[in-house]
C-alpha cells in the first residue's frame, strides 16, 4: 500500500470555485477507483488559489484476478431444432474470444441463458491510475471555464503543473500542455522556483515550509483568529462575518492581516453602508465598538507579509477613501430628490415581462395590504402601510442601491427617514424584505410585515400565472423562499386569514395581465397550482420537527388559517407521543371507515332522537350532542389542545357503540340514522385533522 | 518619484523588450482600449500578435467637469495585447510592475476574480482585477471570444490604468495632481479639456444631431461591409459606439431603447469581425508565416492546436455564399 498525491496548479482561481472543484475531484477520483477496483483509505483534500489537491491514503498496490460472468443469448436461442449453435451463440463467444463449447449454462430467474466466464487479470495500481486520474482531472465542472494557449480543453484559468505520486513514483497524467512529475511551487513571491516531492507525505511540510498553508480548514482556522487579534490591536472586535471569512480564505496562501483606518466623519454614513463599502469590493472586516458601533477602522488580509505594514497599509486605505467618498457622493445625490418623486422612474422599471413595471406591482400591492389590513384588524395605521407600498420599491432607482444591490430596503430606510416620512414607514421599507432567508428575523411591526406579504402574494401568483413556477431543482424567481416567508410572517406574528382568498384576490388583481397567457391543456388552475405549491412548501417546513404524516393528516383536514393549522398541528403532534393515542386513533378510523363507505349512501343529516332505541347508541348521541357546542367553542377559541382532549372523551361512548350496536340493521332508517351519528362523530375529528393519514 | 511619462516610458520598454510591438494610439474615438482595432480585430484568428500601446479612452458619462479627483471623460490606458497569450504572462506582467518601482516584497499583489465581458463587442474573457496592497492596479484577461468568434489562439489583454498607477506610485490623491514631466502637473496639462469635455458631452451636445449620426454611421458601416472593406467598416463601427456612449451621457436614451442601441453597435462589430477574418484568411493569414511569439509558448501535449479551428469557418458573407450557390 501507498499513499497518492494529486495536485493540480494552476493561475489563480475564483474563490469560489475551490469547494465544488475538490467536491467534482474527489468525486471522479472515487468512481474511477471503484470502476478499476482499486481500493483506498480516506482522502484528504487540499485547496489554495493556486491548487487544487487530494491526498489519497493507503491505495491497494493492485487489483486482484477477478472471475466474471457474462450472459449471453438464452439457450433456446442459442442452439436450433438440430442442436447447433446459431450465429447467436458463434457471435457472442467470440465477442469473448471463446467458443461456443467453452461458454457454460446459467439458470436465471428469466430461464436457461449462456454466458461466458471471463478470468479478467488484476492489475498493479501504477497500471490503472493512469486512465483514473485523467478522468479525474477531466471530472472537474467549473461555473466557467476558459482555454488558453491554442489547445482547446479548458480549466478555470491556465494549469501549469500536475503533481502525481504513488509512493516514490511519478503517475503519467496529461492535461492540455502540462505533464504530471513530482514538482510543486510555493508562495509565489515568498518561494522562489520549483519543490520536489519526493512522496505524498512530504506535501503538507514542504508547503507549509514555502509559505503556503494548502488546508483550507486550518487556513480558515488561521483567517479567524488572525482578523480577531487585529481587530483587538485595532482597539475594537470583529464584526463576524462567516461568508467573508469563507471567501477571504480561498484568496491567500498565507493570510496575512493589515490593520487600516479611515476618517471618521464618514461615520455619519449609514453603518450598512460603511460595511458594505469594505466588504463587497475590497473583502475588508470591520471593527466595532464595545457598544456594537463602527470605529472608523478595518481589518484587511494581504496574501504576503510585506517588509513594511506602515507602507503597504497607505494602499488599503487610499482605495477606501475613494470608495467611501463615491458612497458619501451617492448618499449626498440620492437625497436630493424626495423618494416619491422617483416614483415616476419606477414605470419604466420592469418588474418582469409580461407582468409590467414594479408602479404596476405597487399598486396591486397597495389594494392586497389594504385587504389585509382590514382582514386582519390591525392596530397600524392604514395610510402608513399603504405609504410603504408606495415607497417600498424607489430606492431601486438610487444610485446607492445600483451600486450596492444588496442595501436595497436599507437605503429605503435611511431616504424615508431622510424625507421625513413616518418612521413606522421607513422602518417598514426595510422590513418588508424580511425574512431574507433562514437566519433573518420577521418584521417587527404590522406595517412592514403587511407589505412584505402583499408583495409576495402578487409574486407567487404572478409568476405561477405566466407559467413560470418552480419545477425540479430551477426555481428562478425565488418563490419557494417567498412562500416560506410568507409561512413564517403569518406563522410568527400570528396572522389569522384564508390563504385561498389572499390568493384569488392576487390573481383578479393580475387579471388584466394573465388574460393573455396561454394555458397547457388540463392544466390546473392556478390558484389550486399555488395552493398545493403552499402545501408543498408546509409539508417540507413542518416535517422537520413533527412526524411526517401527523403533518400530511393535519394538511388534509385544511390549511386556509396557516394559524390554525400549525397549532393544530402542534397539538395533535403532543399527543401523538402520549400511549393512549394509539387506541384513540384507532377509534376514529375504524368510524371514519364506516363514514367513507355509506357516504355514497347516506346524506348527512341530523340524528333522529326517535329512532335511537339501544342504551349504548343513545348515550353515544347525547355524548355527541354535548361535546359539539363545547369543541366548537374550543376550536373557535383555537384551542386545540383542550378540543382534541374533550373529543378524546367520545371514546369510552364510541367503543360501547360498537360492541353493542349493529350499525347495518336490517332496517333501513335504522341504519341511515346509526351511519348519521357516526358522521357527526367522524365530523367533528376531522376539524383537527384526517386521523387515517397517521401511522400505527 | 516617478513621472507620468515615465511610467509610460517604462512600460514601453519593458514589453518592447519582450518582442512587442509599440503601437500608437488609435485616432478614432473609443471607450477603452480593447475598441482600438489593434486588439478588437487583431485578437481574432490564427494569427499571432503582440502590441503595446497607450490608448486615450472617452468615457462620456464619467465627465466630471474637472471636480472629481478620480472620475475622468478621458482617461489613458495602456494596453497589451499577448497572442498567444505566454505560458509565463504573469511573470512577465508582474516584471512590468517591479519595472515601474512596484516591488512584490513590499505589496500585496494579488490575482482577484474578475470576468469581463462587452456586450457592444459581443466579447468576453476570463480573468482577474489584479490587486496592489487591495487597489484595483491592471485589469488581466484571457480573451475567449470576440464579435461572436470564438478567439484561437487565446490572447492575454493587460490594461493598465495609467492615472490611477500613476497617482498611487507618487502618492497623490488628485489625478490633477499627478506630475506629468517635472514641474508639469496634470492639471496643466488635461484639465481644461476634462471642463469643456464634460460640459460639452452633459450639456451641450445635441441629441438629435448625435441620432442621425449615429444612423448614418450605421449606415455606412454596413455599406462598407458589403463592398468588403471591413477595415474603414469597424471605423464607423467605432464611432457609432462613441456616438452611442455621447448619446447615453446625455441621458437621451431611454432604458427600453438602450438594449436596442447595443445591439446594432453589436451586430456592426461581429460582421466587421467576420469581415476581417475573411480577409485575412484571403490574404493568407501573412502574420502566420512569421515566427513571432513573446515569452514562452506551451507545448501541445493533449487536445487540437486551436489554430485549427480556422480552417474549419466560413467568414463570407450571405450575398457572396448566395451568389457562390446559384452559380455553382
Amino acid at each position: 500500500m501507498a499513499d497518492l498525491l494529486l495536485e493540480l496548479g494552476s493561475e489563480e482561481l475564483p474563490a469560489s470555485f475551490l469547494g465544488p472543484a475538490l467536491d467534482d475531484l474527489e468525486k471522479a477520483f472515487k468512481a474511477g477507483c471503484e470502476a478499476a477496483r482499486l481500493t483506498h483509505g480516506p482522502i484528504a483534500r487540499y485547496g489554495t488559489p493556486r491548487r487544487l489537491a487530494l491526498l489519497v491514503t493507503q491505495v491497494a498496490d493492485g487489483t486482484p484476478d477477478l472471475q466474471k460472468e457474462m450472459n449471453g443469448p438464452s439457450v433456446k436461442a442459442a442452439f436450433d431444432a438440430e442442436g447447433k449453435p446459431t450465429q447467436a451463440a458463434t457471435k457472442f463467444a467470440a465477442g469473448h474470444g471463446l467458443t461456443v463449447d467453452q461458454l457454460v449454462k446459467v439458470t436465471t430467474p428469466k430461464g436457461e441463458y449462456l454466458a461466458a466466464r471471463v478470468q479478467e487479470k488484476g492489475k498493479r495500481a501504477l497500471e490503472i491510475l493512469p486512465a483514473v486520474l485523467h478522468a479525474t482531472v477531466h471530472g472537474i465542472n467549473f461555473k466557467k471555464s476558459m482555454r488558453w494557449g491554442d489547445v482547446d480543453l479548458s480549466y478555470a484559468r491556465p494549469l501549469h503543473w500536475i503533481v502525481a505520486l504513488l509512493g516514490d513514483e511519478v503517475v503519467p497524467v496529461v492535461f492540455a500542455d502540462v505533464k504530471s512529475g513530482r514538482q510543486t511551487r510555493g508562495h509565489r513571491f515568498l518561494t522562489k522556483g520549483p519543490i520536489d516531492l519526493a512522496r505524498p507525505g512530504e506535501y503538507l511540510a514542504k508547503l507549509r515550509a514555502a509559505k503556503v498553508e494548502p488546508d483550507i480548514a486550518e487556513r480558515k482556522a488561521q483567517v479567524k483568529a488572525l482578523v480577531a487579534k487585529a481587530a483587538e490591536r485595532a482597539g475594537g472586535k470583529l464584526l463576524e462575518d462567516e461568508a467573508l471569512v469563507d471567501q477571504v480564505t480561498n484568496l491567500v496562501e498565507l493570510p496575512c492581516p493589515v490593520v487600516g483606518t479611515f476618517e471618521a466623519r464618514h461615520l455619519d454614513l449609514p453603518p450598512e453602508v460603511l460595511i458594505q463599502e469594505m466588504k463587497s469590493h475590497q473583502r475588508y472586516f470591520s471593527v466595532v465598538g464595545a457598544d456594537g458601533k463602527l470605529l472608523p477602522r478595518f481589518i484587511a488580509v494581504s496574501n504576503t507579509p510585506v517588509k513594511d505594514e506602515a507602507f503597504s497599509v497607505k494602499g488599503y486605505e487610499r482605495v477606501l477613501r475613494s470608495r467611501l467618498s463615491d458612497g458619501r457622493f451617492f448618499f449626498d445625490e440620492d437625497r436630493r430628490l424626495r423618494l416619491e418623486e422617483r416614483l415616476p422612474k419606477l414605470e419604466r422599471v420592469v418588474w418582469q415581462g409580461a407582468l409590467g413595471s414594479y408602479r404596476e406591482k405597487q399598486v396591486r400591492m397597495g389594494a392586497l395590504a389594504k385587504g389585509l389590513h382590514a382582514q386582519l384588524k390591525s392596530p397600524a395605521k392604514l395610510e402608513h402601510v399603504l405609504r410603504a407600498v408606495e415607497l417600498s420599491k424607489a430606492d431601486l432607482v438610487t444610485s446607492m442601491v445600483g451600486e450596492f444591490p444588496e442595501l436595497q430596503g436599507v437605503m429605503g430606510r435611511e431616504y424615508a427617514r431622510h424625507d421625513k416620512e413616518p418612521e413606522e414607514v421607513a422602518l417598514a421599507i426595510a422590513e418588508h424584505y424580511l425574512p431574507r432567508g433562514a437566519s433573518d428575523g420577521v418584521p417587527t411591526r404590522d406595517e412592514g410585515a403587511l407589505v412584505g406579504l402583499a408583495e409576495r402574494f402578487d409574486t407567487i401568483a404572478g409568476i405561477f400565472g405566466i407559467g413560470k413556477g418552480p419545477s425540479g431543482a430551477a426555481d428562478p424567481f425565488a418563490l419557494r423562499r417567498a412562500c416560506l416567508a410568507v409561512i413564517r410572517v403569518t406563522l410568527e406574528r400570528g396572522y389569522r386569514y384564508s390563504l385561498r382568498e389572499q390568493v384569488s384576490g392576487a390573481l383578479a388583481l393580475l387579471e388584466p395581465k394573465l388574460a393573455a397567457i396561454k394555458r397547457k391543456a388540463g392544466e390546473p388552475a392556478v390558484l389550486d397550482q399555488v395552493l398545493d405549491f403552499f402545501r408543498g412548501r408546509l409539508k417540507a417546513l413542518w416535517s422537520e420537527a413533527h412526524r411526517a404524516d401527523v403533518v400530511e393528516a393535519v394538511l388534509t383536514a385544511g390549511f386556509d388559517d396557516l394559524v390554525a393549522a400549525h397549532q393544530r398541528l402542534t397539538a395533535i403532534s403532543a399527543r401523538v407521543k402520549q400511549p393512549e393515542f394509539e387506541p384513540l386513533a384507532a377509534t376514529i378510523k375504524r368510524v371514519g371507515n364506516i363514514v367513507a363507505k355509506q357516504a355514497k349512501d347516506v346524506a348527512r343529516g341530523a340524528v333522529d332522537p326517535s329512532k335511537l332505541n339501544d342504551a349504548a347508541e343513545k348515550a353515544l348521541a347525547q355524548a355527541v350532542a354535548g361535546a359539539q357546542g363545547e369543541v366548537q367553542g374550543l376550536l373557535g377559541k383555537g384551542a386545540y389542545a383542550q378540543a382534541l382532549d374533550r373529543l378524546t372523551q367520545l371514546k369510552p361512548q364510541v367503543d360501547a357503540f360498537f360492541d353493542q350496536v349493529m350499525v347495518m340493521a336490517e332496517d333501513k332508517a335504522l341504519r341511515e340514522n346509526r351511519v348519521r351519528l357516526l358522521m357527526q362523530v367522524s365530523g367533528l375529528f376531522e376539524t383537527l385533522a384526517d386521523f387515517s393519514a397517521i401511522s400505527a | 518619484m516617478i513621472t507620468f511619462q515615465e511610467l509610460i516610458l517604462r512600460l514601453q520598454t519593458h514589453w518592447a523588450a519582450q518582442g512587442c510591438i509599440l503601437a500608437q494610439p488609435y485616432d478614432l474615438e473609443v471607450g477603452a482600449g480593447t475598441m482600438a482595432p489593434q486588439t478588437f480585430l487583431r485578437a481574432l484568428g490564427p494569427e499571432p500578435w503582440n502590441v503595446a500601446y497607450v490608448q486615450p479612452s472617452r468615457r462620456p458619462a464619467d465627465g466630471r467637469f474637472g471636480e472629481n479627483p478620480n472620475r475622468l471623460f478621458q482617461h489613458h490606458q495602456f494596453q497589451v495585447i499577448l497572442k498567444p497569450a505566454p505560458k509565463n504572462v504573469q511573470q512577465l506582467y508582474l516584471e512590468s510592475l517591479e519595472a515601474v518601482g512596484v516591488d512584490p516584497m513590499a505589496h500585496d499583489l494579488r490575482f482577484v476574480e474578475d470576468d469581463w465581458e462587452s456586450p457592444t463587442l459581443g466579447a468576453w474573457g476570463l480573468g482577474w482585477e489584479v490587486w496592489c496592497d487591495g487597489m484595483e492596479v491592471t485589469q488581466f484577461t484571457y480573451f475567449q471570444q470576440c464579435g461572436g468568434f470564438d478567439c484561437r489562439p487565446v490572447s492575454a489583454e493587460l490594461t493598465y490604468g495609467l492615472e490611477r498607477l500613476c497617482m498611487y506610485l507618487q502618492g497623490v490623491e488628485s489625478v490633477y495632481d499627478i506630475e506629468w514631466v517635472k514641474g508639469v502637473k496634470y492639471r496643466e496639462v488635461f484639465h481644461a479639456n476634462e471642463v469643456e469635455m464634460s460640459k460639452y458631452a452633459l450639456h451641450e451636445s445635441n441629441a438629435e444631431q448625435l441620432q442621425q449620426l449615429f444612423s448614418s454611421y450605421e449606415a455606412e458601416c454596413q455599406r462598407l461591409l458589403q463592398r468588403e472593406l471591413p477595415l474603414p467598416a469597424y471605423d464607423y463601427a467605432l464611432k457609432c459606439s462613441h456616438t452611442f456612449n455621447l448619446l447615453d451621457a446625455r441621458g437621451a436614451i431611454s432604458v427600453t431603447e438602450r438594449a436596442a442601441y447595443i445591439k446594432r453597435v453589436r451586430d456592426n462589430a461581429r460582421l466587421c469581425a467576420q469581415g476581417y477574418l475573411a480577409m485575412r484568411e484571403k490574404l493568407g493569414y501573412p502574420l502566420c508565416k512569421t515566427k513571432w511569439t513573446v515569452g514562452e509558448q506551451p507545448a501541445l501535449l493533449e487536445g487540437k492546436p486551436g489554430s485549427e479551428y480556422w480552417k474549419t469557418q466560413s467568414f463570407q458573407p450571405k450575398e457572396a455564399k448566395e451568389k457562390e450557390a446559384a452559380r455553382g
